[in-house]
């Protein structure tokens, strides 16, 4: 324990030093691929410091009224092919992301593959560790910021508050890709225990009640279907996680448990100059056994719309609708405002309208910004709005970000 | 007119060294190998992927004429494998010299040239 608080301090002090020194150890992007490495080891990295400004509420760090620079990414993942048949990756990560996120350096992923069978047509994949989840379109490397759309992804399937829980979890995967002259299919699924760390998952079941929230047995698919290597992609997810409640003694609730299951549809279809993406999720949620809350079930809705379009060779804008409903019962959350006094019915949906500019400085240095027009905050994170919320809110927020 | 003046653009092709065993590779194989989906040759043995820088002209002749793909999807695809932990990226050449050479020493490499620049240890893997 003494040695990881030693090593975030480390970290948090020097982190401004530590990506300076990445910036130029690694200008040239392909310095890691140069001879002082075997070729079957390869070492990739990534940063991204963000500066965001609300008009009202607090998003990732103190944002009202200010500019937070508490949104601050940084990893460095080593993959080895031992044998043609079987690799091992890992990848550490230190991020930062306003009381959402609790700084720590943690593992994300620690993976080891091993392929069953490989031809030109098809390969059958066993994979084991703590292994990124495969959730809809980005889950799988939220982290890197070039690998997403824009500087946040769409709050309403991709919910930064509970990053941790939907990003990676331990368990094994049997994945399946067969590619034909119509498309290439693929199959991936997993038996999970999820991870239960963020400290806002917690925090909005039982508040700071003595006990923590532990994850249970839980399993994931996702089926996808991609034609002309990618030109067009659509998938499908289901999931079913679980998490239990251990109280500690004095807590104020019971031993409940916590089950949700999304059901995620996306569709993608990159042109060369421009691309369409959507994703539709139904999200149903259970609590059972807290004791002091009742047994509850809801189900909520979410998607997006979204569309690039590359206007010069280094410089893309982007426009999304994202919309989130907590309870398709209560789309306004009307009626929970009524029977909760304290709760407010904009908490219960959000309507956020996003415009983005991302301009590439270097092939692997890219600058953004981006502003967003929200109504609702149904993914804000209680812990940063302790004050409240307000209803209306805009969002300003730009970003460097690297990685090799 | 014009067409017959302008200088034909130089063929491309898939190469391996010609000490390698296999001649030729499906067009969904091919595709698979360089989006770095399959690691293993027909024989088991290792496969390892020289590309070009994404900007190089003759990098993005390859994915557009040979794979079908553009150059940025290529590299989205790669950065998908590294960063969740499932895969790994091509090794990036400098130059078509070096893609030359590389070719010519690693075995069971495989990278793409012009019909001009391929040399003795080299040689064109047949698209099936």
């Amino acid at each position: 324990m003494r040695h990881t608080s030693t090593l975030n301090r480390f970290f948090k002090l020097n982190s401004y030093g530590i990506v300076l020194v990445l910036c130029c150890l690694f200008t040239n992007a392909q310095a890691f691929d140069s001879d002082w490495l075997p070729q079957n080891l390869q070492i990739h990295g990534f940063l991204s410091q963000g500066f965001i400004h609300t008009s009202d509420n607090n998003f990732f760090g103190k944002t009202d009224d200010s500019i937070s620079t508490d949104f601050r990414e940084l990893g460095i993942n080593a993959s080895y092919r031992i044998l043609p048949e079987l690799q091992i990756a890992m990848q550490i990560v230190w991020r930062d992301a306003g009381k959402t996120d609790n700084s720590n350096v943690r593992i994300d992923y620690g993976v080891a593959s091993y392929n069953l069978y490989s031809s030109e047509s098809s390969l059958l994949t066993l994979r084991g560790g703590r292994v990124p989840t495969p959730l809809g379109l980005y889950n799988d490397t939220r982290d890197v910021a070039s690998t997403r759309p824009s500087i946040l992804l769409p709050q309403s399937i991709y919910f930064d508050v509970n990053r941790n829980l939907a990003l990676s979890a331990d368990g094994g995967y049997i994945y399946g890709e067969h590619r034909t002259d119509y498309g290439d299919f693929s199959l991936n699924f997993g038996v999970i225990i999820p991870r239960m760390d963020d400290p806002d998952f917690k925090n909005t079941l039982v508040g700071s009640d003595p006990g923590k929230m532990e994850g249970d047995i839980s399993w994931v698919l996702r089926t996808g279907y991609e034609w002309e290597n990618g030109l067009a992609k659509l998938a499908i997810t289901y999931a079913d996680f679980n998490g239990e409640y251990k109280p500690s003694t004095g807590a104020f609730f019971q031993a409940g448990s916590w089950r949700f299951n999304p059901l995620i549809f996306s569709a993608q279809y990159n042109a060369e100059k421009w691309s369409l993406t959507g994703e539709y999720a139904l999200r149903r949620a259970q609590l059972r056994n807290f004791g002091a809350i009742p047994d509850t079930e809801f189900t909520g809705q979410s998607f997006y719309i979204q569309g690039t379009y590359r206007l010069t060779s280094s410089l893309e804008a982007l426009v999304r609708y994202d919309e989130l409903i907590w309870d398709m019962d209560d789309r306004k959350g009307l009626k929970l405002a009524q029977a909760a006094p304290g709760v407010t019915n904009h908490s219960r949906f959000a309507q956020d309208w996003t415009f983005g500019l991302r301009y590439e400085i270097l092939p692997a240095l890219n600058f953004s910004a981006e502003y967003h027009r929200i109504n609702g905050t149904g993914w804000l994170s209680n812990l940063e709005n302790p004050q409240g919320t307000t209803q209306h809110w805009d969002m300003y927020t730009i970003m460097m970000s690297y990685d090799f | 007119m014009s067409q017959v003046l302008s200088a034909p653009t130089p063929s491309i092709y898939p190469v391996v060294n010609s000490a390698f065993t296999q001649n030729s590779v499906s067009r969904n194989g091919l595709s698979a190998i360089f989006r770095m989906r399959l690691r293993q040759w027909q024989d088991g043995s290792p496969i390892t992927v020289f590309v070009l820088h994404d900007n190089n002209p003759l990098h993005k002749q390859f994915c557009k004429q040979v794979l079908n793909v553009f150059p940025h999807q290529m590299r989205r695809s790669w950065n998908k494998l590294v960063f969740s932990g499932t895969g790994q990226a091509p090794i990036t050449v400098a130059s078509k010299e070096e893609m030359v050479d590389k070719i010519a020493s690693t075995p069971g490499a495989i990278g793409y040239l012009s019909d001009e620049d391929i040399t003795e240890n080299i040689k064109i893997l047949i698209i099936k």
